[in-house]
């Protein structure tokens, strides 16, 4: 078969090209006739409209199918995880004694972190509540009844509590205060019914050496049953997260710590393979002093 | 020992095949073809990314390093695939060509020897007899009445004889030269071997045509063509968002990771593989109905054929002569010349045919080969030349047992047919053991015949050659002659008792009996009819807007004669030369544009000029060219490619090969076609039947328009590939399917359904349409590509959407949380991401979440394309004019979509890379709704293409 390559010069492709774009024979513009592109535009018009119609009717249709206040489905967070403040970028609190601009970002988190927790925003908004029993609020009939929530009070941390405090959670010090929350889980009983607290050690044989000795607030780490369970953001308005601080009080300096914590509760798995945050977290601690 | 060294240096007698491009080489070919190099590339970028990202982090994720290799292993997958289809049927055309070793008879020192052709050697003495190929060029030394027959070489059938003197200077023409490959037809010959091999003439004329270069199949083109478009797509809206990615302040990482994921989502990998399984099977089904191809793609190139240049003998006709017409009684009969005639129904009462049916049983030399009681008599092979088989035949049918009653008749004397007397004479002893006379029959050409005649047998009687039946004799003559048939004579003389007694010793030599004043009884005219499927194909063809050419180095008249009886004549129309006749003027006179068809001679075809070439073949739809040499075919070939046409040629002599190269598709015939035009060719027909060709185009046409359904099937996911990706990064969701599960779609779920779609019917008589044109009907034109991307496409797109919101708003996040959410939802330190309910989440467990968005989005499409392949089932007429159930392909196809999906979704795909998880049953259902409206709107679209051809909707919808 023999089709001669048709060999054509630059000139005459741009010939062609501009024929295509606009020709002025046909009137022609990208080879259809402006009815031709009406037609088109239109077409497309309406074929989208009628998409998009498609498309919101049906995401309305969908969002109708789920509640308000709980999501259908929870089974992805079966294991709640735990998270520190102040939360740092890849989870490294670096603490340089000899320059207070490494922690004064820090603190500055905290303070605004801490600030629901004063007392007296706590009285004026949350209920005092039986410890050691779970703060249950069936609806009793009534939808979606609003839900009433635990005090925690910035005092129950003691020594990181901040309040009058010239170390600043200890940052100026080098014994600096590490906060510990647990996941919010909607409905989630957190340790059946039984006590449960955070521990924390070093990850490994050195870094348990290098962490040195650590306080906990509340004491012993505990996290009470009455703040559970909890109800969403919608119709649990004033929620309070129960917080555990550790103080590390001589960690060793110029020397990065892994340290982890865990909590220990009946109804929670601390040993996922593949989500390492899983009622865990591991962060690094690390104290320079020059 | 002399031969040995001979051998050792010129090598040994074969041809040697023509170069074979070596398979590391077509191996390679197809690993870099098409989208592999956007793969190569995809994969490159994959292996750039992770390095930059392990140079910056030794703990860097492993995710582009896998992709990566996936991506080369899914290039090489597909390539050794498309190589292996490839291999498959060139294998069957290789065990095919294989030539039956042929031995030789020899004498070395004086003693003969039969060895293997191809252990001759120069100057060999080789010995050959009727039957025998020619083992290597040679010049004849002695000759017993040998004739050979050279129609593989110089197209001609005529049988040649062969004899020890130079006639011509140029050996081709010279009559003591005998070629390699053809065959001695029959008597015997001794000759020395003059050329051996690739020195041959025939292995100059093969190692010519392996010359002429072979260029792209139309498939081929249309395939690149379309690689381009989608290459196109993808590179420019990889680069328009990778530019779009960096002004938006993302990473350069990030940047080259969204170009590879657009990339990716734009080749539709399992396509190449898709296309190669349909034409295969094609392939397959073509050789089922005797179109054995060579090259899967010239499945296609039949399909889009509009000039089928054929040959006349064996492919038209049925390669035998035939008695077609008797005409004594001053009258002409018809004979049967179909393929199986079982008797011949013509007026045989007279007397005069009881005499004729003596002479054509007595006066003849073939003879039936033995062994062959069991075959029908017109299957028998008969030794003897091809009139006489025909006659022997005939009589057969007519009368039952000649050999017995050539027994009964013994023959005393004969002189064979020569070309000196023009006749063939022998004289018996009559059956009837009363009646002592010889019996002297004669048959030849008619002139000589009547020469010899002095009365004409009318109902048995004798009466004298007056006039009158002179006349009549001329008359019926030259009807038959007209006609393009080979006209005989025959005459008879009852020997006086009283001149030559039963002792009469009768002289050949001395011809010591009369041959003049004989009585003539009467003419039988032979030709090779056509076949009898034949006339039905041409019209098909017809119809189908392919123009039939014939092309034979036969005489004008027969030629014509033939390609009026198989229609490529049709009745109806008239050459210039019948005008003038009609119009009584001279042939200069008649304009020519009158003219619809034309019959063409070698001769006035070598004084053309290509234009005029061009003007003749353009402005006659019904051309024969008559008395052509091979190599004016490879003119014609051109000629047709010149006026754009796709041109398939039939052939099968060794001088056709060039023209066999130089077609688009070249067919070459599978009983007579000889072994060098069956490896030019393209094609081989097993039973050399023209009507062949026809169901093989049919067959074309039907994978053209099928391999249309396929890409457009495949296409459309591209889309709903892609916008999540366009997505991803302009409006910063997280990502809705990752690039694992788009080869999971395109390589896995997709393969089946666009494998099936090949097996679907045509949806009209695709045999009433005009061959598409070489330039405008592309096999993947705007209307198929804007349906597919813009419409169907973005609908799925949406429909996956849905799926991939639903699935994130029952775990919690709303699609209104999800809006540039991406920074923090991929924030490896973010632990406690809040949902819409104010739930927190660890990044496993969005990661989890992200996942099961991938798993939701990619049965979404998969539900999609279900809707997706069965509105491809069609292109113009409703799925349930087609027949939902009529192709059960389709349904292994769904099927197999369904199966791999739960498959995936069900545990084996959540192994570490893939990231599949287990959806919940009630969300492999949220896509059905697009998918029903993806099935209606294509009816409604189907609806007014039917109602409103040529509308804007028409030219605008219709792919």
């Amino acid at each position: 078969m023999v089709t001669e390559k048709d060999k054509r010069t630059g000139g005459q492709v741009w010939e062609q090209w501009k024929e295509f774009v606009w020709n002025p024979r046909t009137h022609e513009f990208m080879g259809r006739t402006g009815s031709s592109w009406a037609f088109i535009i239109l077409f497309y018009l309406v074929f989208y409209v009628f998409l998009t119609a498609m498309f919101t009717l049906t995401m309305w249709v969908m969002l109708q199918t789920v509640s308000d206040h709980i999501p259908t489905y929870q089974d992805q967070l079966a294991t709640p995880g735990l998270m520190i403040r102040p939360k740092t970028e890849n989870l490294e609190v670096l603490v340089n004694l000899s320059d207070s601009s490494s922690w004064n970002e820090h603190v500055q988190i905290l303070d605004k972190f801490l600030e629901p927790y004063n007392d007296s925003i706590q009285a004026q908004k949350n209920d005092v509540c039986r410890p050691g029993h779970y703060y249950e609020q069936p609806d009793n009939g009534v939808l979606n009844y609003p839900k009433r929530a635990c005090q925690f009070n910035r005092t129950q941390l003691g020594d990181c509590s901040g309040l009058n405090d010239p170390t600043h959670y200890g940052y100026s010090t080098g014994q600096p205060c590490i906060f510990i929350k647990m996941n919010r889980v909607i409905n989630f009983y957190a340790g059946a019914n039984q006590t449960m607290n955070v521990t924390c050690a070093g990850k490994r044989n050195e870094d348990a050496k290098n962490l040195g000795d650590f306080t906990m607030f509340p004491a012993n780490g505990n996290i009470d049953l009455m703040y559970f369970p909890y109800y969403g953001k919608k119709f649990h308005v004033n929620y309070t997260q129960p917080l555990v601080a550790v103080k590390f009080m001589n960690v060793t300096r110029n020397v990065e710590v892994n340290v982890e914590c865990r909590i220990n509760a009946v109804n929670i798995a601390t040993n996922d393979e593949r989500d390492k945050f899983a009622g865990r977290v591991a962060f690094k601690l690390q104290i320079i002093k020059t | 020992m002399r031969a040995a060294e001979i051998l050792a240096r010129d090598g040994p007698n074969v041809l040697s095949p023509p170069k074979e491009t070596p398979e590391i080489i077509k191996f390679l070919k197809q690993m870099i073809g098409g989208f592999s190099s956007l793969l190569w590339a995809g994969a490159v970028l994959c292996f750039i990314a992770y390095l930059i990202e392990f140079s910056k982090d030794k703990s860097a994720s492993l995710d582009n390093l896998y992709l990566g290799g996936v991506l080369i292993v899914v290039v090489i997958l597909t390539g050794m695939f498309a190589y292996y289809q490839e291999a498959k049927s060139t294998n069957i055309i290789a065990s095919f060509t294989k030539m039956i070793p042929r031995n030789a008879l020899v004498i070395r020192n004086g003693e003969k020897y039969e060895i293997p052709a191809e252990h001759l050697v120069l100057g060999d003495i080789v010995e050959i007899k009727g039957g025998d190929q020619i083992p290597a060029d040679i010049r004849i030394l002695t000759s017993q009445g040998c004739k050979v027959d050279n129609s593989s070489l110089t197209g001609e059938s005529e049988p040649q004889f062969r004899s020890c003197e130079v006639t011509h200077e140029n050996p081709l023409e010279s009559k003591n030269i005998g070629f390699y490959s053809t065959t001695c037809l029959e008597g015997t010959a001794t000759g020395m071997v003059i050329n051996t091999g690739d020195r041959t003439v025939i292995g100059r004329i093969a190692s010519l045509a392996s010359s002429v270069g072979h260029e792209k199949t139309p498939i081929a083109i249309e395939i690149e063509h379309f690689v381009h478009i989608v290459a196109g797509v993808a590179v420019s809206i990889g680069i328009v968002f990778f530019i779009i990615a960096i002004c938006m302040k993302y990473r350069v990482l990030d940047a080259v990771i969204f170009l590879i994921g657009i990339i990716l989502a734009n080749v539709p990998e399992g396509l190449v593989a898709a296309v190669t399984v349909s034409l295969s099977l094609t392939a397959k089904r073509m050789a089922k109905k005797n179109c054995l191809v060579k090259n899967l793609e010239a499945v296609e190139t039949l399909g889009s054929t509009s000039i089928i240049c054929s040959d006349k003998t064996g492919t038209l006709t049925q390669n035998r002569m035939t008695v077609a017409h008797l005409w004594f009684d001053n009258e002409i009969y018809q004979a049967d010349t179909s393929e199986n005639q079982k008797d011949q129904i013509f007026d045989q009462s007279s007397a005069t045919w009881t005499s004729l049916s003596k002479i054509v049983m007595l006066c003849n030399r073939a003879e039936f080969k033995s062994g062959q009681e069991s075959v029908p008599i017109m299957k028998k092979i008969v030794m003897g030349d091809a009139s006489e088989a025909a006659l022997l035949k005939f009589s057969e049918v007519v009368m039952g047992d000649v050999i017995e009653r050539r027994k009964k008749n013994r023959k005393v004397v004969e002189i064979p047919f020569n070309s000196v007397n023009k006749f063939q004479l022998s004289i018996h002893e009559t059956d009837d053991p009363n009646d002592k006379r010889f019996l002297l029959v004669m048959k030849g050409a008619p002139e000589r015949i009547l020469e010899k005649c002095s009365t004409i047998m009318i109902n048995g009687q004798e009466q004298p050659l007056d006039e009158s039946s002179v006349k009549a004799f001329q008359d019926a003559y030259m009807e038959l002659g007209g006609l393009g048939e080979r006209v005989l004579g025959f005459c008879h003389l009852y020997l006086p008792e009283d001149e030559f007694p039963d002792n009469y010793s009768f002289d050949v030599e001395s011809m010591n009996f009369p041959t003049s004043d004989l009585c003539f009884v009467g003419l039988i005219s032979l030709i090779d009819p056509p076949r009898s499927t034949v006339p039905d194909a041409v019209i098909k063809c017809r119809s189908a807007g392919i123009k039939v050419i014939m092309v034979t180095g036969d005489h004008p008249i027969t030629a014509k004669a033939i390609a009026r009886s198989v229609g490529i004549i049709s009745a109806n129309s008239e050459t210039v030369e019948d005008i003038a006749k009609r119009l009584k003027i001279p042939v200069e006179k008649v304009n020519k544009r009158e003219a619809k068809a034309a019959v063409v001679s070698g001769m006035e075809l070598k004084e053309m000029s290509p234009e005029q070439l061009d003007e003749l073949l353009a402005n006659h739809t019904e051309i024969v060219f008559a008395r052509t040499s091979p190599q004016q075919k490879l003119v014609i070939v051109e000629g047709c490619q010149r006026q754009n046409a796709i041109v398939a040629v039939t052939g099968d002599g060794v001088n056709d090969s060039p023209a066999l190269k130089k077609a688009d598709i070249g067919i070459a015939m599978g009983c007579a076609g000889s072994d060098a035009a069956k490896i030019a060719a393209d094609m081989v027909l097993l039973d050399d039947n023209f009507s062949s060709i026809v169901t093989g185009i049919e067959e074309g046409r039907l994978i053209f328009d099928n391999l249309k359904k396929i890409i457009a099937f495949t296409l459309t996911k591209n889309i709903a590939e892609l916008i999540p990706f366009l997505i991803f990064i302009i409006a910063g969701v997280p990502l809705p399917i990752g690039t694992i599960a788009i080869l999971f779609i395109d390589l896995g779920t997709d393969i089946i359904p666009s494998i099936a779609l090949a097996y679907e019917k045509a949806e009209s008589d695709i045999m009433n349409r005009k061959p598409r044109h070489k330039k405008k009907d592309r096999l993947v034109n705007h209307q198929l590509a804007l349906y597919s991307y813009l419409q169907i496409g973005i609908l799925q797109s949406v429909g996956g959407f849905f799926a991939y919101f639903t699935v994130y708003t029952v775990q919690g996040f709303k699609p209104d949380l999800l809006l540039y959410l991406r920074p923090l939802w991929e924030n490896d330190s973010l632990n406690d991401l809040e949902d819409s309910y104010g739930q927190e989440w660890t990044k496993y467990q969005r990661q989890y979440l992200e996942w099961t968005g991938y798993t939701a989005y990619f049965v979404a499409v998969m539900v999609q394309q279900i809707a997706d392949v069965i509105i491809r089932k069609t292109r113009i007429n409703s799925v349930f004019q087609q027949g939902l159930f009529r192709n059960k392909y389709i349904w292994v196809g769904i099927a197999s979509q369904i199966i791999i999906a739960v498959i995936l979704s069900s545990g084996f795909g959540s192994i570490p890379v893939l990231n599949f998880t287990t959806l919940r049953i009630q969300y492999w259902f949220v896509a059905v709704p697009y998918a029903i409206v993806i099935w209606l709107y294509d009816e409604f679209r189907k609806l007014l293409v039917r109602h409103y051809p040529g509308s804007w909707w028409d030219k605008t919808m219709y792919y």
